[in-house]
């Protein structure tokens, strides 16, 4: 029986989980929008429900009825596989977030993350590593220029981002001593790690920036050189994949940086319930990623390299010494 | 001396990322303030300033009695060719227009007509909403053209109104002072 009721409630988190990420892009695209046009003194969507309240729904439904159009040329395999090797892995990741540690509901003590693996860090980077492969799939698959090219840019972005990434958590880890989220968050119950590890933060963040394919780092998709990039010959709810993707990441590299930087649900000075707390530092780190995107220009791809292996690596690795160093 | 200060400052600028923020906070700063949109046809609906040049209307006089006289002045000096002038002769005399249309369609408002008329009948509006599916529609005859709403007496501005092309009713505004473009635009 409790065997029954454990499983029940693994199935319900889970479910729980995959219903809200994925009708969260729907208003962080709304938001977006917003933040876009005000940014712009425009003022975003405004026609469809209140203050354009009612926007995404609209573009949901457009997308889903709009043609699926495979390019002739396109290899079909690869090309419907595509969107769905996207948008999996982004969802898988979130098994090992953890969102709090419990709340009683009915008396019972129920834990906010699904599993708590004690080598969630590891986990997360191994199959966030995954997405890339709907994307250079779904350039290849296309069969055109700009797709393939944005592919290849995702390629090489990768390589040079995931390097620097894992160096850079490895910091946290060694204050934490273990690789869990859960141990990472309880050890920052004091001091957060941004207080011990600036630098550890910026090549992390960086690199997350690069790793969502978000401005200033969307070489990717760069509308404006590349068509849309990888996605370019994609329509419809294929194209929404790709989007859905691009938006759990997003909040996948934000949650990162709070969980393993910003102290995850512990607050400061404000007594606010955990899971309110982990929510509010999210939803910043999501608006600053939106706030970048409205504000920077795109990096060149030689830049983009050069900051990949010339700066963030060697940053990573001295963040990795002067760390050790100290706290050993 | 000065220049190799500058030089390390700005070094030491770059290394803070002194110019990613400063593009930060400006961009913060916009975010925040009035946006220039104005939102036509939902909201705001802009009257134009006085001398703009419209939807042509055909005046009367203080008896109600058209003012146009039929002599084709206005069409015989229209570059494009567009007004069309019959004329006939009512019952106190006078001669009048039995047709007078204006072919939208092919009109350039320049507002020459205007200009020609020797008996102030004929002047371009402030009405800017008649666009149409059909370029019959266009073609506007006397009776339509005497309908058209005048001009309004006070200068353009931005007035609260619901688009209403059907009715063919322009707002009356108490803004003395036309729609400044630039009013919303922050400069540093």
């Amino acid at each position: 029986m409790e065997l029954i009721v454990a499983l029940g409630l693994i199935v319900f988190k889970v479910a729980l989980l995959i219903a809200i990420l994925l009708l969260l892009p729907l208003p962080l695209t709304w938001v977006e929008r917003k933040i876009a046009g005000h940014i712009q003194q425009r003022m975003g969507p405004m026609r469809v429900g209140w203050h354009g309240l009612l926007q995404p729904v609209a573009d949901g439904i457009k997308l889903l009825t709009k043609e699926d159009h495979i390019p002739a040329e396109a290899d079909r395999f690869l090309f419907k596989l595509a969107p769905i090797l996207a948008l999996a892995p982004p969802f898988v990741v979130f098994v090992a977030i953890p969102f709090g540690e419990t709340v009683s509901v009915l008396n019972a003590e129920i834990t906010l993350y699904v599993s708590n693996m004690n080598v969630a860090l590891l986990f997360v980077f191994a199959v966030i590593g995954l997405e890339v492969y709907g994307v250079i799939f779904g350039g290849w698959a296309a069969n055109s220029k700009y797709a393939v090219l944005g592919s290849l840019r995702t390629c090489a972005q990768m390589i040079s981002y995931e390097i620097p990434m894992g160096f850079a958590v490895i910091g946290v880890v060694m204050l934490a001593q273990s690789m869990s989220l859960l141990e990472i968050v309880r050890a920052q119950a004091d001091v957060w790690n941004i207080v011990y590890q600036p630098i550890g933060f910026f090549v992390f963040f960086v690199a997350g920036l690069a790793e969502a394919q978000r401005i200033p780092f969307d070489l990717a998709e760069a509308e404006g050189d590349l068509g849309a990039g990888f996605h370019t010959e994609y329509s419809g709810i294929r194209f929404a994949f790709f989007m859905i993707s691009e938006y759990v990441i997003m909040l996948l590299v934000s949650v990162l940086a709070v969980i393993l930087f910003f102290g995850g649900w512990n607050g400061v000075l404000i007594p606010l319930p955990p899971l309110l707390w982990f929510l509010l530092k999210v939803a910043f780190f999501v608006y600053l990623f939106m706030w970048f995107r409205f504000t920077f220009p795109r990096y060149r791809y030689d830049q983009l390299m050069a900051i990949g292996w010339k700066v963030l690596l060697p940053l990573s690795m001295a963040n990795i010494i002067i760390t050790g160093i100290i706290f050993s | 001396m000065s220049r190799a200060r500058n030089t390390i400052g700005t070094w030491i600028g770059w290394t803070f990322f002194a110019d990613l923020a400063s593009g930060l906070s400006l961009t913060f700063g916009y975010m925040f303030s009035r946006p220039v949109t104005m939102q036509y046809p939902d909201k705001e609906k802009w009257l134009p300033y006085s001398r703009y040049r419209g939807h042509h209307f055909l005046k009367r006089d203080e008896e109600g009695e058209i003012k146009c006289v039929a002599c084709e002045l206005c069409a015989r000096i229209c570059p494009c060719y567009c007004i069309e002038v019959i004329p006939y002769e009512d019952e106190k005399g006078n001669r009048r227009p039995a047709k007078f249309e204006i072919d939208t369609a092919r009109c350039l408002f320049c507002g020459l007509c205007e200009d020609a008329c020797p008996a102030d009948a004929i002047a371009l509006g402030q009405q800017y909403e008649f666009s149409s599916f059909s370029s019959r529609d266009l073609v506007i005859g006397r009776d339509d053209l005497l309908a058209k709403p005048g001009k309004a007496a006070t200068g353009g501005g931005v007035v609260s109104a619901r688009l209403n092309t059907k009715k063919d009713v322009l707002v009356e505004t108490n803004e003395r002072q036309g729609y400044n473009w630039w009013r919303n635009i922050r400069r540093r």
